[in-house]
């Protein structure tokens, strides 16, 4: 809400500045700026003329001496007016005039200024004016300029939090600055008569609470007088007639909607307010054809003449022949209103507050006032009127405990303190003892308890006085991070230092994006705003695939992301993380040249990339069920305590056709892993000092056997406790023509040791040659 | 003869000094070696008398030791010189492009963010906690004092998912519930976590972004440790000379409420086009939880206060690196997360 700074000075008295106003309300929770302000300056204030002399090296110049009050000023001026005595504003070294000029220290015909005497033009309060802005002679000095103009206004813009719509007027925000200030409100003076006798109207919903209608005839339609003109246009409202601009400015004024109907556009004389027919149809005073549904309010005759709280029908709108109008004054349920409003698209100055409740009392008085002023402006006079008061009323009384205040803020405020505070938000008060029964104000509806007082006082007495105290103590002892957080950190910073880049990917995707990865979705939005938001991830590859794609169509050569976050899959919402690495895993470099090796990422460098920042107790097996994104031959389980908690491995063709390099993915789904489990602890185990005997074996497999298999075997001998300490895989032979068709070499180099001794040649063959007949005889695997 | 020995000692240091590492060994032999010089004296010490023999012997073998000194520091001296002709000759150009095969890695800004405010309230004896993402009508809004037709449950805020009552949470305060509901007091906890509004994305909005949660429930919080913990926050994050306000504001779940706002980090508070000329930034939500909230998890309200604060992190990560547009967090641009 836009309002003047100059009106709202004439409902309650203080000293503050346009720019200190919107601090002080900020400051009591009622966010204030400054928007639009003839006084857009800075560094201007007001100072006394003690001296004239001529410029000598120009005729039409003088050289003032002035002062602020603490210091003087030589100031360069051509204007004439000026005499010895005077107070002008100064626009001393650094001021901001309108449209952004800088007034430096400057020679004028080489005498020195140190600043500007300001015209009405040159300070933007004028279009022309001729000579230095000549101020009244008890002006005080050294006050900057905005702070002692009356006849110049500022617009400031307000913005409430949701349960403050009784400030949504000037009356309102005059309350909150007498509260802080201390000061009283004035609220215009109305004339009420005792007029009654009107029956035409009668309410049909429990969401009308209040009704006040009357008829005034006599009136004169016609423009409005410039004083209501300047306050609707301040407030962005335009000027209609002097009927509608009077209802404007009475809610403007009040924060209390008003609504004026032709009474000779009405046929019936008979006002219902009822629930909208379903597909009953409206034109609004916007132009516009509205269809209403029946969770809606409208006034009616038979058919809608208003949509309650909202905007009246065109048809009985107030216009040039109008003579006799119906005016009315309502409240209507907050809610139904906003939902109206919502469901429409249409919004007004009147549903905007009546969203946000308007008060009881206030209806009345705004009604009166409204009365009054057509009176005084249109000429009209009250015939009848009737006040329908469908929902009574009833004030609401609250219990405060002083000891409470003190509980609550953690601070002391006075009783005394608390009783001035209170009586300044016009509540009425009864104290006793330790306890201060509060009355509210009708218009303070969003103030329910206890607590919403000890706020209040707290909002007023001002935040900054709550002092800033730590407490004393002991502090709880925190919990340590969780197995799946020190995980996750794990991989992180392993990750890191493999140059992964940490990527977030918002949650949804389309499902157009899913069916490329043979994946479903678990959970869909009900309202989504776009098709981006559809549905939620059941897996972190659509977000990292598309940032690949992203990242290669960019020019980047090399794409390693990992991301860690939520996905929605048949499981419900599951902590996961999933990297993928694209092309050369090797940065390029000179020396490369001579080197000539660069890998890139592919289902080994991938593989032992996953096997390396896995935490020990994890394994990788075979993928049983593979997802359906993954190369079938190039797959792996990762499993955890017997459990398989992900799978990684090479992208399918499918998907990355048209990418040149195969594309490595794994997703391990952190939710699996128990919660509470410790990380294992490694125990030490003695090492010998005795040397490693090394010896190479090549062997030939069938294709089809699973290497982990060869591995166990391996394994099985290891772990009996002999003299084969270590194994290595150094070369894969594929070249089925030399080894046989279907048939696969693996070379490894075997480590033994004895812990007491040195080994023996026939000691190390011996192992050897067992190991062999193991494999040869449980797997038919051969030394080549 | 023991004037002899000095002789050939002084003799012998003369010719080592000048001795390059081949002459160095055949002066050792001259005077050491088998037929050398001195050992010839020690070879001879039987033709003297007793008394002499012992003279003789010590100076000569102390003359043999010094000798052998200066040989080993002589050759020491020469390796050295050598070795450092060698690396001068190797010497590489410092300036030159290092090499390491891994780029550098990168931890997401918002992460960052996180871990950073994680850490600090950590260190304020808090515990961090998780909440769900899909939540309850109740724990996103009536557990939070919101009811039903408050503005905030609004449709076109939120978004619910098909066929069920349940929402994406809006906030990460269902986070509270769920720590108290699993907890008796004192609670000291903070829930960072992905929150979700339905709304058209722009450089400031996004349907997916990050809070905070913070949370303290004890038989003794009040508003003044609210101030203290939360300005103690602040100035661990961002230094200790910045201003910071609080001021009224209006939260359903907290009451009394304030808006915290700091100084514009970009001009200082001077006024800037990011604090819109007003010196300040808005940082957090926070207050006195409300008596609504206690109840709704069996909690005595009149025995127990707490407060509560809620932060964006996207927010202050935009403030914190100056980056002007939200969108750019969740491209995933390399370009970009390299940067971080």
């Amino acid at each position: 809400m836009k309002v003047s700074y100059n009106l709202l000075k004439s409902f309650v008295s203080f000293d503050l500045g346009p720019k200190e106003l919107a601090s002080t309300l900020t400051s009591i929770g009622i966010e204030t700026s400054v928007v639009s302000n003839a006084c857009n300056w800075t560094n201007i204030v007001t100072a006394k003329i003690l001296d004239i002399q001529k410029h000598p090296e120009a005729d039409k110049l003088f050289l003032c001496k002035v002062s602020d009050g603490a210091k003087e000023y030589s100031i360069v001026c051509g204007a004439k007016n000026i005499s010895v005595g005077q107070i002008v504003p100064l626009a001393k070294s650094g001021a901001l005039l309108p449209d952004n000029f800088q007034i430096k220290k400057s020679k004028i015909r080489g005498i020195e200024s140190e600043g500007m005497l300001c015209s009405k033009r040159e300070l933007g309060l004028d279009d022309e004016s001729e000579g230095i802005y000549i101020l009244d002679d008890k002006t005080k000095l050294g006050v900057t300029l905005e702070n002692v103009l009356d006849d110049v206004d500022s617009v400031l813009e307000i913005e409430i939090t949701t349960n403050r719509g009784d400030v949504l007027s000037y009356l309102g925000l005059a309350r909150e600055i007498g509260a802080k200030l201390k000061k009283i409100v004035t609220c215009p003076k109305i004339k009420t008569s005792n007029v009654s006798g009107l029956n035409c109207v009668q309410i049909k919903s429990n969401l009308c609470v209040r009704y006040i209608g009357g008829i005034i005839s006599g009136i004169k339609v016609g423009e409005s007088p410039k004083w209501i003109k300047d306050v609707l246009e301040k407030s962005g409202i335009r000027a209609i007639n002097n009927i509608v601009d009077i209802t404007n400015y009475v809610m403007l004024e009040l924060g209390q909607p008003l609504h004026a109907f032709d009474l000779k556009k009405l046929s019936s004389k008979n006002v219902v307010v009822r629930a909208a027919n379903e597909s009953e149809k409206i034109i609004a005073l916007d132009g516009k054809e509205y269809e209403l549904s029946s969770d809606m309010l409208v006034i009616a005759e038979d058919q809608p003449i208003a949509i309650a709280g909202v905007m009246g029908g065109q048809y009985s709108g107030i216009g040039k022949g109008t003579e006799t109008l119906f005016l009315e004054s309502a409240i209507f349920d907050s809610v139904s209103v906003r939902k109206t409003s919502k469901k429409l698209n249409l919004a007004s100055d009147s549903s905007y507050r009546f969203e946000r409740g308007v008060s009881w009392d206030i209806a009345e008085v705004a009604f009166w006032r409204a009365v009054n002023l057509i009176s005084d402006i249109a000429g009209g006079k009250i015939e009848a009127k009737e006040d329908l008061q469908n929902i009574k009323y009833e004030k609401t009384t609250i219990v405060l405990r002083v000891e409470r205040v003190f509980k609550v803020l953690g601070y002391k405020i006075s009783k005394d303190e608390i009783i001035e505070i209170l009586r300044y938000l016009d509540m009425d008060l009864q104290s006793k003892g330790e306890v201060i029964l509060c009355t509210v104000p009708s218009w303070r509806n969003d103030i329910k308890e206890e607590v919403d007082i000890i706020e209040e006082i707290v909002r007023i007495k001002g935040y900054d006085t709550i002092p800033l105290q730590k407490k004393q103590g002991v502090y709880l002892s925190t919990s340590s991070d969780s197995f799946i957080g020190k995980t996750v950190e794990d991989f992180r910073v392993k990750l890191n230092g493999l140059g992964f880049s940490e990527a977030l990917n918002c949650s949804f995707c389309e499902i157009k994006e899913l069916k490329k990865f043979g994946l479903k979705y678990s959970y869909k939005i009900a309202n989504p705003v776009s098709k981006e938001n559809e549905v939620l991830r059941p897996s972190l590859i659509c977000g990292l695939y598309k940032n690949l794609v992203l990242n290669i169509s960019q020019g980047v050569e090399s794409v390693t992301l990992f991301e860690h976050g939520k996905i929605f899959n048949e499981l419900g919402e599951r902590k996961t993380f999933a990297l993928i690495a694209y092309a050369r895993v090797w940065q390029e470099w000179w020396k490369w040249e001579e080197q000539k090796i660069s890998p890139k990422y592919d289902f080994y460098f991938g593989g032992g990339i996953i096997k390396n920042i896995l935490p020990q107790d994890f394994m990788i097996t075979q993928n049983l069920t593979p997802k359906e994104y993954y190369h079938v031959g190039k797959t792996a389980s990762v499993v955890h305590k017997g459990k398989v908690v992900g799978q990684f491995g090479i992208l399918s063709p499918y998907i990355t056709e048209g990418i040149k390099d195969e594309v490595f993915y794994c997703e391990i789904d952190l939710s699996s892993l128990e919660k509470d489990q410790n990380f294992e602890v490694t125990q030490y185990k003695t090492f010998s000092k005795l040397p490693l005997v090394k010896r190479d074996i090549s062997v030939i497999a069938d294709k089809t056997l699973p290497f982990v298999k060869i591995e166990k075997v391996i394994k099985n001998i290891m772990k009996l406790g002999g003299i084969l300490k270590d194994y290595s895989l150094f070369s894969v032979y594929t070249d089925e023509a030399k080894i046989g068709e279907g048939k696969i070499g693996y070379s490894f180099r075997l480590s033994y040791k004895d812990e007491n001794k040195t080994l023996t040649d026939t000691e190390v063959n011996n192992d050897m040659n067992s190991l062999l007949q193991k494999l040869d005889l449980q797997l038919q695997v051969k030394l080549r | 003869m023991n004037n002899n020995i000095e002789e050939i000692v002084k003799e012998a240091i003369l010719q080592i000094k000048t001795a390059d590492l081949k002459t160095v060994e055949n002066i050792k032999i001259k005077y050491l070696g088998k037929n050398g010089a001195l050992t010839q004296i020690l070879k001879s010490l039987s033709n003297f008398s007793a008394k002499d023999r012992k003279n003789i012997g010590s100076k000569a073998n102390s003359a043999k030791s010094v000798i052998e000194n200066e040989i080993e520091s002589r050759k020491e001296t020469l390796r050295k010189t050598l070795l450092e002709e060698k690396m001068q000759k190797e010497k590489l150009d410092y300036s030159s492009d290092f090499y390491f095969p891994f780029s550098k890695g990168s931890f997401h800004p918002i992460m960052q963010t996180i871990q950073d405010i994680c850490s600090i309230f950590k260190s304020l004896g808090f515990s961090v906690a998780q909440g769900y993402e899909i939540e309850t009508q109740w724990y996103n809004f009536e557990a939070l004092n919101i009811p039903k037709n408050h503005p905030a449950r609004d449709v076109q805020d939120t978004f619910y998912l098909e066929g069920t009552e349940e929402l994406l949470r809006t906030h990460t305060s269902p986070g509270q519930i769920h720590v108290m509901e699993s907890q008796k007091p004192p609670v000291r906890v903070i829930v960072p976590g992905r929150v979700y509004r339905n709304e058209a994305s722009d450089a400031t909005h996004f349907s997916t972004f990050h809070q905070i949660e913070g949370l303290a429930v004890d038989e003794d919080i009040t508003f003044v440790d609210l101030k203290a913990v939360l300005s103690d926050f602040i100035h661990k994050f961002f230094g200790y000379g910045i201003d910071i306000s609080f001021r009224p504001s209006h939260f359903q779940f907290t009451e009394p409420s304030a808006e915290v706002d700091v100084q514009c980090v970009f001009c200082n508070g001077k006024g800037c086009r990011v604090c819109k000329n007003s010196g300040w930034i808005e940082l957090l939500g926070c207050g006195i939880v409300h008596p609504n909230v206690l109840k709704a998890v069996n909690y005595d309200s009149e025995k127990y206060t707490g407060y509560a604060f809620g932060l964006g992190v996207e927010r202050i990560t935009m403030f914190k690196y100056g980056i002007d547009d939200i969108r750019l967090f969740y491209e995933n641009d390399l370009r970009f997360l390299k940067q971080f």
